[in-house]
């Protein structure tokens, strides 16, 4: 067995293992799903930062361990942790958000500059490992909360600014529903 | 040239009666309108296999004849594929403009730099020139297909079901011919004898199935084409650039929480 004979065969097994990947319909991501409530009611996870920052507050910690039990107080720090964990992939699920209404906006254009999506897709690819990496630190342990008021920020204003933006857009009514409702249903569709 | 093994003729037989109930099809449902490429590349696979068939059938013909014209109607062939893909891709990307311009860009990029990869791998390779070509074409077809597909899965555009089989049945038969060529150069060639009906009987098998499949997608008219509706470019202007520069600060802020992690 020679060595091209090892890459072309790789290849071409590769390849139809992607075609049959991609033939499939896009699966319907359920944080699409649980999000979209919270869209539609004008609350974003964001905005939940502050008690997110107290569940994570030190003097609760300590008051907890000197009032309580160390095993209390371990205890509670453990659920709130798992709180804080699900409000971190919430921030990222804004993100995947604005990242797809991006896409909606460059696939509806007339024109779409190459570099400008190559940018916005290394971007994103960035943006997840940093976030998978900072979740792992974070699970291992304590993490910097000081930091996270930042994101939550950035994000949160992100998403007020983008509202306001795409209601100005007073003669595009329809077509903003529509990119809304395409981002709710997973596609564009043709048909 | 040798007489045609039993089962290769069965099946180049079958192959022959799909591909003469899809060009009717084609008629029939009046998808020919909206595909000429394609229906114009069924004829030529019909064609190419009337023209083997006389081969086959006319033994005083010189040996140059029979070298050469099998090899010569599967180039042809192959551009037509070519242009049949590509015309079924832009059929369904019409509505999407800027997509579309995206999209045979990127292609011709794969292209470009699959083929300088091919052309220097093969380099030298005389003995194998035309099934290296012929297994470069293939390769090139599928990876630019999978890029369709893929491009297509990123910006959400959902793609109608018969261009999708249409294209799944290209990108499959390229697959095929690429493992079949790499098998029979490497393993059946040197190892096994008679090892010519094995490769004409895969090969003929691969491309019956995808008339099946192709059968399955023509059977209904192609969906009409809906217009949408693409703004100027103020829209993409205005939101746009606001989209990346707040999905930028975001990722900066997530690269300063990564740091100070690094350093706490």
């Amino acid at each position: 067995m020679t060595l091209s004979f090892l890459a072309f065969s790789g290849i071409a097994v590769l390849l139809l293992l992607l075609l049959i990947v991609l033939l499939r319909d896009p699966e319907r991501h359920a944080w699409l799903e649980s999000d979209r409530d919270a869209a539609e009611s004008g609350h974003r996870h964001v905005t939940f930062f502050a008690q997110i920052r107290q569940a994570l507050s030190t003097e609760d910690h300590e008051f907890l361990a000197k009032r309580g039990s160390q095993r209390l107080a371990r205890r509670v720090a453990k659920e709130r942790r798992k709180i804080v964990l699900a409000y971190l992939s919430h921030l990222r699920n804004e993100f995947a958000r604005l990242w797809k209404l991006a896409r909606v906006i460059a696939a509806m254009s007339p024109e779409v500059a190459a570099a400008q999506e190559i940018a916005r897709f290394r971007l994103g690819v960035a943006f997840y490992l940093r976030y998978e990496l900072i979740r792992l630190k974070f699970i291992l342990r304590r993490g910097p909360i000081p930091e996270l008021a930042a994101v939550s920020e950035v994000v949160s204003t992100l998403a007020i600014r983008l509202e306001t933006a795409m209601s100005s857009l007073g003669e595009r009514a329809a077509l903003a529903a529509e990119m809304a409702s395409t981002l709710n249903r997973g596609g564009l569709h043709t048909r | 040239m040798n007489e045609l093994a039993n089962s290769v003729k069965w099946v180049w037989a079958v192959s022959v009666l799909l591909q003469v109930t899809l060009f009717a099809l084609l008629f029939l449902r009046s998808n020919f309108k909206r595909l000429p490429v394609l229906t114009l590349y069924m004829a030529m696979n019909l064609g190419q296999a009337a023209s083997i068939l006389y081969l086959y059938a006319n033994r005083h013909l010189s040996a140059q004849t029979y070298d050469l014209v099998p090899w010569v109607s599967e180039a042809v062939t192959l551009v037509f594929q070519a242009l049949a893909a590509s015309e079924a891709i832009h059929l369904f990307l019409r509505p999407y403009r800027g997509i579309w311009g995206l999209t045979w860009r990127t292609l011709s990029f794969i292209c470009a730099v699959l083929l300088a990869y091919i052309v220097k791998h093969t380099a030298g390779n005389y003995h194998w020139a035309r099934l290296e070509a012929d297994r470069g074409y293939h390769l090139i077809f599928a990876c630019a297909v999978i890029g369709c597909f893929l491009l297509m899965r990123y910006y959400s555009v959902a793609v109608p079901t018969p261009f999708k089989l249409l294209l799944a049945g290209f990108c499959f038969y390229s697959c095929t011919m690429v493992l079949v060529n790499t098998v029979f150069q490497d393993m059946l060639y040197s190892k096994v004898t008679g090892y010519e009906p094995i490769w004409q009987f895969a090969s003929v098998f691969s491309f019956a199935l995808v008339q099946v499949v192709w059968l399955v997608a023509l059977y209904q008219p192609l969906p009409a084409d809906r217009r949408r509706v693409i703004p100027s470019d103020s829209l993409s202007q205005e939101l746009a650039p606001e989209i990346d520069a707040r999905l930028r600060m975001l990722d900066k802020t997530l690269a300063r929480l990564w740091k100070f992690e690094v350093r706490s």
